[in-house]
């Protein structure tokens, strides 16, 4: 049989490669989580603040000073999506796009901010809108209210950098989440913004092993700023289709090399 | 004359011992000598079918003067993959050579993968299980176009007949499956290996490329006659496919055809290397099976059962047809696809490709149809004179009724890593810094 000889070469790797890498969890993540939980609440209440003029300007039928509204009002929510999305029910109904409704746009399950995004885009109008625009607020409002009162899980808060870039790097790099108004840098900015800040929280705990890693991803991080900074417009992005294809590349190879980087920072941090 | 097929054709223990050869001293040193020779002694014994004989252990060296993946027989699952690369300045296209070449050293050989602690995402996919057996790997790197017209530090040094694929008649191409700045052939004989191997590249070289289409393939199993004698396998139009190509294992012969050489008037990084044509030919089945066997056989040039040329119905695929005893086309006709391709005359010797194509099917057409066909691959040392000539001839030809070229791209293949010390593309970019 094969397997035998298999086994004790493998056997040796591990002895080789396996060793002081990753260290065990500490209380250290204690200060680092409780700053994260704070920066989540402000986000989270912006993201009311900001949801609730979105919502008056769609039922005033305001449609110019919505589509205004519409990019800015969900750069906070992108920016804390690895927690929004432990609410799975409230995720579904605030950002789902219309792929994930078997009639797509016309499916009148289509919620959220993607299905206002269709209307004022796509139709020019808020029209049908003003139910769908109550829903919004009142989920936006309940996902406050249950951050509140959520437990901040260790794991799920590091893994929250990764997370957000496999976010981009699988479905936004395409432009396919904004793909009406073609917001998708905001979009980007939020989820970079979210990603580094974890990053930012839990550097001084990795500062000294990891120096290498942390100029890695700095770099990249770095990176992603220069390229976001050419499209500025005002205190936002101009659309995504001025992106040229060379900074879609550059960007695409970032997201790419963060979310792998970033896939290792929670066994770094000696989590499960 | 030498066999065509010889490659082929070459007996499974003959195979299997130069492979054991390679291993024992290659790979994993005395421990897996020992665990090949039970292998053969098993082989040997059990009279297995050759359909069967493909083994995890067969491996073709990543070294040599040309890259492996091109002369060697195709096994059965094969895929290209195209990237575009990031690379500014010849220290980052050197670093992406370098590490490609680290991959492929390390993929083609096999051996265990590294375990880490279980608190971090794992080395490998474990696609293949804790140790990678080489399983007939070959990993081909080739250029396009685009890689150089980007670069002004490039530019000069572009191979002389590289350029960016543009439409024939017959296509319609999707831009979403063509061109690229750099593909990589996977070639193995499963696919679990082929899909290895992508997924490992993809994962090591996140910072330096970006995957940009790939389309995998087959090559059906083939069981020998008793004779000896392996059949070309079918396509999926249903007629042997290879029947005519040159005799990859005549090194002379592919040193015309396929290997570019000092005398090409090509830059002299290229010497070794070859010029990759890539298709993807969507062929329309249902209604190529809706067609009389009698035109199927017209439209091809070849008998569908045997692959006998239609001037010797009794003969086999190895034949050669008579184009001069038939003026007229009466039996293979003037447009048939292999009397366009290679009218078998001196001026068309000078057109030689080496076809190295693998079958592909991908699922449904929003009309409800399948999508399959034919992922083509050829080589060779001109692309003009190649597969841009043989493809002009075949433009109109009453084929195109039932197949249509939708994406693939040109490329250059570069010379090979010519030793451990080596990596791929090091004269191109020796070339670049002027050495
Ligand atoms: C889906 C597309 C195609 C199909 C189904 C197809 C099928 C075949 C078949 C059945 C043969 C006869 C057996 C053999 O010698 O291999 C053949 C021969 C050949 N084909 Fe194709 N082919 C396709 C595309 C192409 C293309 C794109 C080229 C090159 C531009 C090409 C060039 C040739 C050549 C050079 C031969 C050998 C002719 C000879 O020397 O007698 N084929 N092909
Ligand atoms: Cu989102």
């Amino acid at each position: 049989m094969r397997i035998s000889s298999f086994a004790s070469a493998s056997a040796l790797a591990l002895i080789l490669s396996s060793g002081a890498f990753a260290q065990e969890a500490s209380l250290d993540l204690v200060e680092p989580i409780a700053d994260y939980k704070i920066y989540v609440s402000e986000n989270v209440a912006k993201l009311v603040e900001d949801t609730t003029a979105f919502v008056a300007a769609v039922k005033a039928g305001e449609v110019d000073k919505a589509k205004e509204l519409f990019a800015p009002t969900r750069i906070s929510y992108e920016a804390i999506e690895p927690i929004a999305e432990l609410f799975s029910d409230l995720d579904v109904a605030i950002d789902s796009r219309a792929d994930d409704y078997e009639k797509a746009e016309a499916d009148p399950e289509f919620p959220g901010f993607h299905r206002i995004e269709y209307g004022l885009w796509e139709k020019n109008s808020t029209e049908g809108l003003e139910p769908v625009a109550d829903k919004l607020l009142a989920d936006v409002k309940e996902l406050e209210g249950r951050i509140a009162s959520l437990t901040f899980p260790p794991e799920k808060v590091v893994g929250g950098a990764a997370v957000l870039m496999e976010e981009v790097a699988a479905t936004k790099i395409s432009g396919e989440e904004d793909r009406y108004s073609h917001t998708d840098l905001w979009d980007f900015r939020g989820n970079f913004d979210g990603a580094r800040k974890i990053v930012e929280l839990v550097r001084p705990l990795i500062a000294d092993k990891e120096a290498d890693f942390l100029k890695t991803v700095d770099a990249n991080f770095d990176t992603v700023d220069t390229t976001l900074a050419k499209y500025k417009d005002g205190d936002g992005y101009v659309t995504y289709d001025k992106l040229t294809e060379d900074d879609r590349k550059v960007l695409a190879a970032a997201v790419n090399t963060l979310a792998e980087d970033l896939s290792t920072l929670r066994g770094k941090l000696g989590l499960d | 004359m030498l066999d065509p097929k010889d490659l082929r054709r070459s007996s499974p223990s003959l195979d299997r011992r130069r492979l054991l050869k390679g291993l024992g001293v290659t790979a994993f040193g005395g421990s897996f000598a020992g665990v090949a020779r039970a292998e053969t002694e098993h082989h040997s014994v059990a009279d297995a079918p050759v359909a069967n004989a493909a083994s995890p252990l067969d491996s073709v060296p990543y070294l040599g003067i040309h890259q492996a993946g091109i002369v060697n027989a195709r096994p059965a699952n094969g895929m290209v993959a195209s990237f575009d690369v990031l690379a500014k300045d010849a220290g980052e296209l050197e670093t992406l050579f370098r590490l490609l070449t680290a991959r492929i050293a390390f993929l083609t050989v096999g051996g265990p993968v590294p375990v880490l602690d279980p608190k971090l995402p794992p080395a490998d996919s474990g696609l293949l299980g804790p140790t990678v057996r080489p399983d007939n790997l070959t990993i081909t790197i080739s250029l396009g176009a685009s890689l150089f017209d980007d670069r002004p530090w490039l530019a000069p040094l572009k191979p002389k007949h590289l350029q960016r694929m543009t439409r024939f008649p017959n296509d319609a191409l999707d831009a979403d499956i063509c061109h690229g700045d750099l593909t990589i052939q996977i070639c193995a004989n499963t696919q679990d290996t082929t899909i290895h191997a992508l997924r490992d590249i993809i994962k090591a070289s996140s910072s330096q490329m970006i995957l940009k289409w790939k389309q995998e393939g087959n090559v059906p199993v083939i069981t020998p006659g008793s004779d000896g004698r392996a059949e070309s396998a079918r396509n999926f139009l249903g007629f042997r496919d290879g029947s005519a190509n040159p005799n990859s294992s005549d090194g002379a012969e592919m040193d015309r055809v396929v290997w570019v050489g000092p005398e090409d008037g090509e830059p002299a990084w290229a010497v070794g290397g070859s010029y990759q044509a890539v298709r993807i030919i969507r062929n329309f089945v249902e209604r190529w099976d809706r067609t009389p066997f009698g035109e199927q056989e017209r439209i091809i040039g070849r008998t569908k059962i045997s692959g006998a040329p239609l001037d010797r119905r009794d003969g086999s695929e190895f034949d050669v047809p008579d184009y001069a005893g038939d003026p007229e086309g009466k039996a293979t006709p003037h447009d048939a696809h292999i009397r366009l391709a290679n009218a078998r005359d001196a001026a068309a010797s000078t057109n030689t490709i080496l076809r190295r194509p693998f079958n592909y099917s991908n699922g449904v057409t929003r009309s409800g149809q399948l999508d399959q066909g034919l992922l083509f691959i050829c080589y060779q040392a001109d692309l003009e004179r190649g597969f841009l000539t043989v493809q002009q001839k075949l433009n109109g030809e009453p084929l195109e009724e039932y197949i249509k070229p939708v994406g693939g791209g040109y490329f250059y293949t570069l010379p090979g890593i010519r030793d451990a010390a080596d990596y791929v593309g090091s004269p191109l970019i020796a070339a670049v810094r002027g050495a």
